[in-house]
């Protein structure tokens, strides 16, 4: 019986030691597996203008501190902790983005607790991606991600945007797993409502 | 007391998903939401949002930021020579 062999790569684990070693082509390969998804999540903490930067910053890191890498954690996991700490460092340089309360779009209740709004409109945040145009919802998507509360839009993007794990979301910020849920839940709370808003329903 | 309204049932939703309340509060949640449709339905438009907002800012890196991160990159380390 002949059994069809899959076509091998090198683990990530393997190709860094490969470069922490001084092999260049190893680190070429890191960089093409993994520049697609450091240049999304720059966009998504940081912005298109500055994501390039954060992208270069990233791999340039990554280079020079191979050697740091001990293989306590997946090699991914601790990539992305270098491209997360790029990308807060470039946010942190750049003082112009105002904070802005965005408790508007939280659940409404009443005395007794109950929600406000009718079981149709609660649920119409589920259906924005097939209401509305897909052209506005990634402007309208990438403009509220960027006005979160900077504490609530770090865990939101690693853990439900980039669907790192709670735990990984708690080392790379720095945070324990129990403040990375309730960041994420208030980020949810508030994009959901949002997305409900721009639907014309209350949240 | 495991009482469940609306109100601190959103509170608990996280953790419900994540798996880290107590058997008895999750049961307690659990219960409320089976028999009360606002928040079925506040449920289902919670859990979207994630996927929605995913979909959303799923950006393709242009040619021209990759071939600068490559330029970038020869001129400070030894990959990209070639």
């Amino acid at each position: 019986m002949t059994v069809g062999v899959p076509a091998l790569e090198p683990s990530d684990e393997t190709l860094a030691a490969r470069a922490a070693g001084g092999d260049n082509s190893a680190f070429e390969l890191i960089v093409q597996r993994y520049q697609a998804r450091v240049f999304r999540l720059a966009c998504r903490l940081t912005s298109d203008t500055e994501a390039p930067d954060v992208l270069q910053d990233t791999f340039l890191q990554v280079y020079r501190h191979l050697q740091s890498f001990r293989g306590d954690s997946r090699f991914g996991t601790w990539l992305f902790r270098v491209a997360t700490n790029a990308a807060l460092m470039h946010r942190r340089s750049d003082a112009r983005r105002p904070a802005e309360s965005l408790e508007m779009y939280m659940p409404q209740f009443d005395a007794d607790g109950r929600h406000r709004a009718t079981p149709a409109e609660l649920q119409v945040a589920s259906c924005a991606d097939e209401l509305l145009d897909r052209r506005v919802l990634v402007e309208k998507a990438r403009d509220i991600i960027a006005r979160l509360p900077d504490l609530y839009r770090d865990a939101f993007v690693l853990r439900d945007l980039e669907e790192m794990s709670t735990a990984d979301v708690a080392q790379a910020l720095g945070i324990e797993p129990a403040a990375v849920r309730q960041r994420v839940h208030r980020a949810r709370l508030m994009l959901r409502g949002y997305l409900s808003d721009l639907l014309g329903v209350k949240p | 007391m495991n009482h469940v309204v609306c109100e601190s049932g959103v509170d608990l939703l996280m953790d419900f998903l994540e798996g880290v309340l107590p058997a008895e509060v999750n049961a307690a949640l659990e219960e409320h939401v089976a028999g009360c449709a606002r928040c079925a339905a506040f449920v289902r438009s919670y859990q979207a949002t994630p996927r929605i907002m995913r979909e959303a800012t799923a950006i393709t890196m242009p040619s021209d930021v990759e071939a600068s991160l490559r330029a970038f990159l020869r001129a400070r380390t030894r990959a990209f020579q070639s």
